[in-house]
């Protein structure tokens, strides 16, 4: 079942882990990898492009701007990242044109408005860097539905009045969308815990989880 | 229409609503019949549940908020704010700034912060990312300067001076002191009790922010997160520069306003001022610490009420002494005795001004605060007098209007039947402080007005090719005003909901009243109706000359438009009579209509507690909501609105408060992990009801009511379980430990 820790950054993977001990050893400012001098000194527009490969398994030293490739919703796309710069603000403010379905609320990992699927498993966009994800499936809300079309749990949300000013809404989305895929026949109790780190500050929840429990009857029924 | 046929005109009361506070006065209308809402039985839309129309844009993350917005060449802008609650800015290096890669300007703003939180230099740069390094580069050195920054700090002897004529405003009094002491010393019982309340965050989960587009030239377009769009150009004319009607303002869609989004704000001046020496856009979106320190916020208070009653639960006589904690404003806090009424009252409220930003509106100012405070007495006295806690209420409601109490007295019954009360062994006392989960029940109760006034201007246009559009320049906070809009416009010309596009968020269109003090839909909907109502007269003046039949024979259905004057009537298509439209299409405007609206939204809300007196814990198991909403235009979006205000109600009973370390200067909790809204695993079984009794043909805003007495009846289900009576919110294991004598 899905539990709220599932989506901090404390993945099980081994590259996780030894971000993990990076950032803590870097007192806050995260790169992936090691930290060149020309990243310290501020990132530079102006500074050499480097494209780089896919993420390499040990140690690679990336600094300045350096061009990335990132497959989001499906499609490659190439961007110019710094070694810091989040996923988050890769999405709303590097991509051309941007992504902007996913929301900075805290920026620090504690109301999930950013939250997206990293190999169909949900995580805060905000504490993952960009450049980690080189290879790495990325699904933001716009790729679960757009109004034309929305996904099952989508149309749900729209009919139990799963959102008010909506800017928590593709957080929960994303949430309750993994949830739902791990098991369609979650229980509220499941759905509670699925979306237990998102915050929503027009007190919509109870909607929210009416919303994720219609959309897991029809999934769970193929309808 | 010509002077001499100008109607007689008629005075009547409004809301009138200022940065949100409301307040009343008295306006002319033309003394005309002004419409009226069709019979409830009648409506296909209105008073159904209406998904709101622009949920698939939210819900697939297409929406656009000011957040959101991208413009060519824009820069992103970022505050340093004081990290001190007053301080002389020594040295701040700009230079420095100015040198890092990707940063175009640094500029100082503030050389003396007075407050916690207020900006003192603004950076901006190409990148987020080199925006924060700029920040870091002003490496500012800060002289502390003496600040006081909680009630005994700013009340103290030496206290340093925060407003000119020092921290202590004049007491504002009301009633005579000598009466209410007699009238107390005659009670069969009184208490004597402090309630205090912390100072809450609106939390809203887009920050306050602008996205400032000028590029060289006359004009400007500002994007703006605001509770008024059509407001805010004036504003930004100074900084631009530029004629306000040169500026085009846009609000698409908000994240959340709770009262705290008035106004250009600091940050929206200090946008326009990088924006115009640049010549480029400026993003500028406060960070969430920034938001915490200088969004605005709902005001604190300590508040000591003496209220002594009958034997048999009448309140004879009270004095309530009170402060109010609004940083460098004055705060907010409705008057005691609130809702209730008392023999003989004397109360005197004084303002204490503090180093920290000044509180704003937020869904109901100074409410909630005095709600928390005359509900917990009111239990408390009633528990001493040995009266029914649902009795005591029901004698004490005494208001002019008397509907009013009829109101109450059958919500009281309502609540009380959903929350289980009948079977609630503790009516008169509360429950013993035994085992692991003592079960309690709380009552509080609401009122507002919920009135509209004149200030929107609606068009309704319909084109020849059948498309149908409602335009007014007013916002949409999360409360459905697209939805409404279209509803209304729909209902009136037979037309499905899909049938009619309802376009807000722009100072281009027709002006809007300001989002606050639950106005809005009071406002806007007898306006909207009214455009619609004069919408279908022109097209049935139209079909009567193409179709040579009588106006007032045409009649507008789902299933087409008919003329029953007719000889033998045929039903048309709304797509064919639109195309014999001319090419221009079809206008009509809408202006507020006041027979359509009415003021006066009494509620009662109920909540069941459990209490684990070995810990304290306090697990808030259900909330009921029972509301007088007058005609309900959408009932889904109203029980969202209800919902959500008991809710919020829930985050300040437990959780929510604002801490500022007196020595430090520093608000220990200023981001979302130690400010602790209430999530999903906290979210009790919630019951809301829509007052049905309420039968007035007449629209009233709700946006405040509901978020009034949830604090109340949480706190008061906390005694009611164990004896644990909190008087200081939120409502944590500590304080309910304390309240039993079990730590000290």
């Amino acid at each position: 079942m899905a539990k709220s820790s599932d989506r901090d950054s404390d993945g099980d993977n081994a590259a996780d882990l030894s971000r993990r001990r990076f950032l803590r050893g870097a007192g806050g400012v995260a790169a992936g990898g090691v930290i060149g001098p020309a990243l310290l000194a501020g990132g530079a527009r102006a500074a050499p492009v480097t494209p780089i490969p896919l993420a390499a398994a040990g140690p690679e030293e990336l600094a300045g701007l350096v061009e990335i490739e990132l497959t989001i919703n499906g499609s490659p796309r190439k961007l110019k990242v710094e070694p810091r710069t989040t996923l988050l603000d890769a999405l709303r403010t590097r991509l051309e044109p941007a992504l902007t379905g996913t929301k900075s609320v805290c920026d620090r990992g504690n109301c999930g408005a950013c939250t997206v699927l990293v190999d169909d498993e949900p995580r805060y966009a905000c504490l993952q860097l960009a450049c980690d994800l080189r290879g790495r499936k990325i699904t933001t809300v716009e790729g679960l539905g757009d109004p034309a079309s929305l996904s099952v749990l989508q149309q749900e949300f729209v009919a139990h009045d799963g959102q008010q000013c909506g800017f928590c809404t593709p957080g929960f989305v994303v949430a309750i969308t993994a949830a739902l895929k791990r098991d369609p026949r979650a229980s509220e109790a499941d759905i509670r815990a699925a979306c237990a780190g998102n915050a929503c500050r027009c007190g919509t929840q109870p909607q929210i989880f009416e919303a994720a429990l219609a959309a897991g009857r029809r999934l769970a029924e193929g309808k | 229409m010509s002077r001499q046929d100008a109607p007689k005109k008629k005075k009547i009361k409004v809301p009138k609503v200022v940065n949100g506070i409301e307040s009343e006065v008295e306006i002319e209308v033309d003394d005309v019949p002004g419409g009226a809402w069709p019979d409830r039985a009648s409506l296909r839309l209105l008073n159904h549940d209406l998904p709101r129309v622009d949920g698939p844009e939210k819900s697939s993350g297409r929406a656009r908020y000011t957040h959101d917005v991208r413009a060519p060449g824009m820069v992103y802008a970022r505050l340093l704010v004081s990290p001190l609650p007053h301080a002389r800015v020594k040295k701040l290096d700009l230079d420095a700034a100015r040198k890092v890669p990707g940063v175009v300007i640094a500029i100082a703003l503030q050389e003396e912060p007075k407050w916690l939180g207020e900006p003192i230099a603004a950076v901006a740069a190409e990148s987020v990312e080199a925006a924060e390094d700029g920040l870091r580069a002003l490496a500012p050195q800060l002289e502390a300067m003496p600040w006081a920054v909680d009630h005994a700090g700013a009340t103290r002897p030496d206290a340093p001076r925060v407003g000119k004529d020092g921290n202590l405003g004049k007491p504002e009094t009301n009633g005579d002191e000598a009466k209410a002491r007699a009238a107390l010393k005659a009670s069969a019982a009184s208490i004597t009790a402090t309630y205090t309340v912390p100072i809450q965050h609106h939390s809203c989960l887009e920050t306050h922010g602008v996205v400032v587009d000028y590029r060289g030239g006359d004009e400007a377009t500002v994007y703006c997160s605001t509770q008024a769009t059509t407001g805010f150009a004036e504003e930004a004319a100074k900084p631009l520069d530029l004629q306000a009607s040169k500026i085009h303002g846009l609000n698409e869609h908000m994240g959340g306003g709770f009262g705290g989004k008035f106004g250009l704000g600091l940050e929206g001046q200090v946008a326009c001022r990088l924006s115009k020496e640049l010549k480029r856009p400026v993003h500028l979106m406060l960070t969430r610490r920034d938001e915490f320190l200088m969004g605005g916020n709902r005001s604190g208070s300590v508040q000591t009420i003496e209220l002594g009653g009958s034997a048999s639960g009448d309140l004879l006589g009270m004095v309530a002494t009170s402060f109010k904690h609004g940083g460098l404003g004055r705060g907010s806090l409705a008057g005691q005795p609130y809702i209730y009424a008392v023999g003989d009252t004397y109360r005197a409220v004084r303002s204490v001004l503090m180093n920290l930003d000044s509180s704003r509106a937020m869904r109901a100012p100074g409410h909630p605060q005095a709600s928390f405070a005359m509900e917990s007495a009111l239990d408390e006295l009633a528990y001493a007098l040995g009266v029914d806690l649902l009795e005591i209420r029901k004698r004490n409601v005494k208001n002019p209007e008397a509907w009013r109490n009829e109101a109450w007295k059958r919500q009281l019954d309502r609540a009380a039947q959903e929350i289980g009360w009948a079977a609630h062994p503790h009516k008169t006392k509360p429950g013993p402080a035994t085992g692991t989960e003592c079960i309690g029940i709380g009552f509080a109760l609401g009122n507002w007005g919920g009135g509209g006034s004149k200030g929107c201007e609606v068009e309704v246009k319909i084109e020849r090719d059948g498309s149908v559009s409602a335009l007014c320049g007013t916002q949409d906070l999360g409360t459905g005003t697209r939805t409404y809009m279209a509803a209304i416009t729909a209902e009136e010309l037979g037309l499905p909901l899909a049938g009619v596009t309802a376009r807000i968020g722009s100072s281009r269109l027709g002006n809007s009243v300001g989002s606050g003090g639950s106005v809005t839909t009071a406002s806007l909907a007898p306006a909207v109706k009214d455009a619609a109502s004069n919408a279908r007269a022109l097209m049935a003046d139209h079909l009567s000359r193409v179709m040579n039949l009588p106006a007032a024979g045409f009649r507008f259905m789902p299933e087409g438009i008919v003329n029953d004057q007719a000889k033998s009537p045929t039903v048309m298509t709304w797509a064919k009579a639109c195309a014999t439209l001319p090419v221009e299409g079809l206008r009509a405007n809408g202006v507020w209509v006041d027979s359509l609206q009415a003021t006066g939204a009494p509620c009662v809300q109920a909540a069941r507690v459990a209490v684990d007196p070995g810990t304290g814990r306090v697990r808030v198991l259900h909330m009921v909501c029972v509301q007088a909403v007058g005609l309900p235009l959408n009932r889904l979006a109203l029980k969202s609105q209800i919902q959500g205000a008991m809710i919020q109600a829930l985050g300040y009973a437990t959780g929510e408060g604002r801490v500022i370390d007196p020595v430090l200067g520093l608000q220990m909790n200023a981001n979302f992990e130690e400010y602790k809204l209430p999530h999903a695993l906290e979210i009790p079984r919630m019951t809301t009801i829509i007052d049905d009794e309420d039968k007035r043909q007449a629209v009233v805003g709700v946006g405040e009511p509901p978020a009034i007495p949830g604090a109340g009846a949480i706190a008061n289900a906390v005694a009611n379980a164990c004896g644990a009576r909190v008087r200081e919110l939120p409502i944590t294991p500590d304080k309910v430990l304390m309240a039993l004598g079990k730590v000290v």
